[in-house]
């Protein structure tokens, strides 16, 4: 029995015994509840907000020999370029309580207007991200259906615009936040072909030269939305006051598996498990305080043309993710750490979920692997003052115990300065090490037939972001 | 002898005076200084907060005994009083420390009609007739009339 699957089957049996629990339900800080539910008796009709994030990146990644580019050298979701400014998050809601004297039923309404992979890869000005109600009848069993974030990882569970680093890490950039391949990407009339590039359709595109993605190459070539750590369906869930400030939360989801697109072409749906333990030591909303243990998983399947070949034949593949981690939060300190491994659809490629980088390595190699990583971070407030200090390491490796694995090590440094409780400057500092590093060919290959050709030269990268929340 | 005995007499009826008036006197708290009515009747979540934020400065405002407060809702701001209020806690709490909380009996059976079901209220909530109505006769009883 594979190492998800044994997790999923403890953590189904801890959902259902807690699922049973009739306890009178607690009104803690926790994203579960934090986002599928309003304060009882003291929520508004429409509560209007949203948040404004103006960024700027710079990578100094260097070229590869031959003066080509690939995408984590360049600032996304555009891809063509190593700095700029971007207005990678607006989003703008309402949600409340529609009849106001009847706390039972609640809404949450969120669209995203910024320039990220949720609106370039859709190729849309705004994009709905949110829009969900939850019941409140039953005790111990909330529903909430619709759009909205899925029970998982605290990176992607958690309020983006409290999210104290501007990158995600790379094991949840990775391995989380899914790219939705174009199943007939094999069709020319879904392939672009720049001017003068020859590789649009077959093969990964790529790299390119400066002076190419001036010229319209492009090397994100998805015509879907990133999944955005969401899905459509439905969700039992809710929390439970233990004593001693103590707080268990659970849910439980079916979705489409096609993250913020309305489609469920396959047949098939993801399921979801979440359990979390909460010791809370105080404060209420997005920074409230506490030790959080925590433990999810999610599985799904996936179909995938993978073979390149000209013609449709698609096969369904597995995709499966699970993680367990712990959060401490209580001024001046925090300490995140989560571990998560994957197994089947493991992304690869900005183009095609085949690979990631332009060498001879043999397609589909991403469908059926397997991957893990984890990250250690923590922030210092600075006691009296408006200043934050953050530092966090993150690895993954991809593409586990194949001849092309592949290793991501990401330090990030942050600075932060809140001018008040919505509104702050975040400075990141990031240190990145790619490389191909199974011990064999391709990775052993002489340049430029190893993918380390183009990984050498990943550099650092410098980003500054101001948000606003309103 | 005679005077000695009718000098305990008038001691005694008046202990007995005093003793039997002394819990009327405190169920009425007439010995506070000064004596407020909060009004709350408003949608905003946020006024909710706020009325129990006066509620709490105005008790530590005075020495003990010095206030009385009475929070008087209807209409909307009856909310505040449901027992599945966020703030039911510091409801009671605030209860302890003798403020007193009011309910509009009107306001109730209109969202009763509207709900198909009473709502259930707070433990601490008193109900009477009309919320407006108590609020004039607190203020004619000389309360300072506040609405957050």
């Amino acid at each position: 029995m594979g190492e998800i699957k044994q997790f999923r089957r403890a953590l189904l049996s801890a959902v259902c015994t807690l699922g049973f629990l009739s306890a009178g339900a607690a009104n803690a800080a926790n994203w579960l509840m934090l986002q599928g539910t309003e304060s009882p008796g003291a929520s508004a009709r429409a509560n209007v907000w949203g948040f404004i994030q103006a960024q700027y990146s710079k990578d100094s990644s260097s070229t590869n020999a031959a003066g080509q580019l690939v995408p984590p050298k360049l600032i996304g979701p555009n891809l063509n370029a190593q700095s700029g400014f971007n207005i990678n998050r607006a989003r703008i809601g309402v949600r409340g309580t529609g009849f106001p004297i009847d706390s039972h039923v609640n809404y949450f309404l969120l669209t995203e207007m910024g320039n990220n992979g949720i609106t370039h890869g859709g190729n849309a000005f705004a994009k709905l991200t949110d829009a969900s109600v939850t019941l409140n009848y039953i005790p111990g069993a909330r529903i909430r259906t619709g759009l909205f974030k899925t029970p998982g990882a605290e990176e992607g569970l958690q309020a983006i615009h409290v999210f104290d680093y501007i990158n995600f890490t790379e094991v949840s950039n990775g391995l989380l936040l899914e790219r939705v391949p174009n199943k007939g990407f094999t069709n020319p009339n879904t392939c672009f072909t720049p001017p003068g590039v020859p590789n649009g359709c077959t093969g990964n595109v790529g790299p390119f030269t400066e002076a190419q993605l001036q010229g319209g190459a492009s090397e994100n070539q998805f015509n879907a939305p990133v999944s955005a750590f969401r899905d459509v369906g439905i969700q039992v869930f809710d929390a439970f006051d233990v004593g001693k400030d103590w707080e268990l939360s659970y849910a439980g989801m079916i979705g489409n598996g096609n993250g913020i697109e309305f489609d469920n072409s396959d047949g098939e749906y993801d399921q979801y498990l979440y359990l979390s333990a909460e010791k809370q030591y105080g404060g209420k909303g997005p920074r409230a305080e506490g030790l959080k243990f925590f433990t999810w998983s999610q599985s799904g399947k996936r179909l995938l043309d993978n073979t390149d070949d000209g013609t449709d034949n698609l096969k369904s593949y597995k995709r499966d993710r699970a993680g367990l981690g712990v959060k401490y939060l209580k001024k001046p300190f925090r300490v995140t750490a989560e571990y998560i491994t994957a197994d089947g659809m493991i992304w690869v490629g900005p183009d095609k979920p085949n690979f990631y980088f332009t060498n001879n390595i043999a397609h589909g190699n991403g469908a059926d692997a397997k991957a893990n990583g984890w990250y250690l971070e923590g922030g210092w407030y600075i006691p009296n003052s408006k200043w934050e200090l953050d530092a966090r390491f993150d690895t993954m490796t991809r593409l586990k115990d194949r001849k092309n694995q592949h290793k991501f090590d990401k330090w990030t440094f942050g600075l932060q300065y809140h001018f008040n409780l919505k509104t702050r400057l975040t400075v990141n500092y990031e240190k990145r090490t790619f490389k191909c590093d199974s011990g064999v060919a391709p990775c052993t290959a002489p340049p430029p037939n190893t993918p380390n050709f183009n990984l050498e030269g990943v550099g650092n990268k410098v980003g500054v972001q101001l948000t606003a929340i309103f | 002898m005679l005077n000695n005995f009718r000098s305990l007499c008038l001691v005694m009826t008046s202990l007995f005076m005093v003793s039997a008036a002394v819990p009327a006197l405190a169920a009425d708290d007439s010995f506070a200084d000064y004596k407020y009515v909060l009004h709350i009747s408003d949608m905003d979540p946020s006024k909710q907060t706020l009325i129990l934020n006066n509620a709490s400065n105005l008790l530590q405002g005075y020495p003990p005994g010095a206030v009385e407060i009475e929070i008087v809702a209807y209409g909307p701001g009856l909310r505040l009083m449901f027992a599945e209020n966020v703030n039911a806690q510091r409801i009671d709490s605030l209860s302890q420390s003798g403020v007193k909380f009011t309910a509009c009996g009107n306001t109730l059976k209109a969202m009763t009609k509207q709900l198909g079901y009473e709502p259930k209220l707070n433990p601490d909530a008193n109900v009477v007739p009309g919320g407006i109505l108590r609020i004039g006769e607190l203020v004619k009883q000389g309360y300072i009339y506040i609405k957050p």
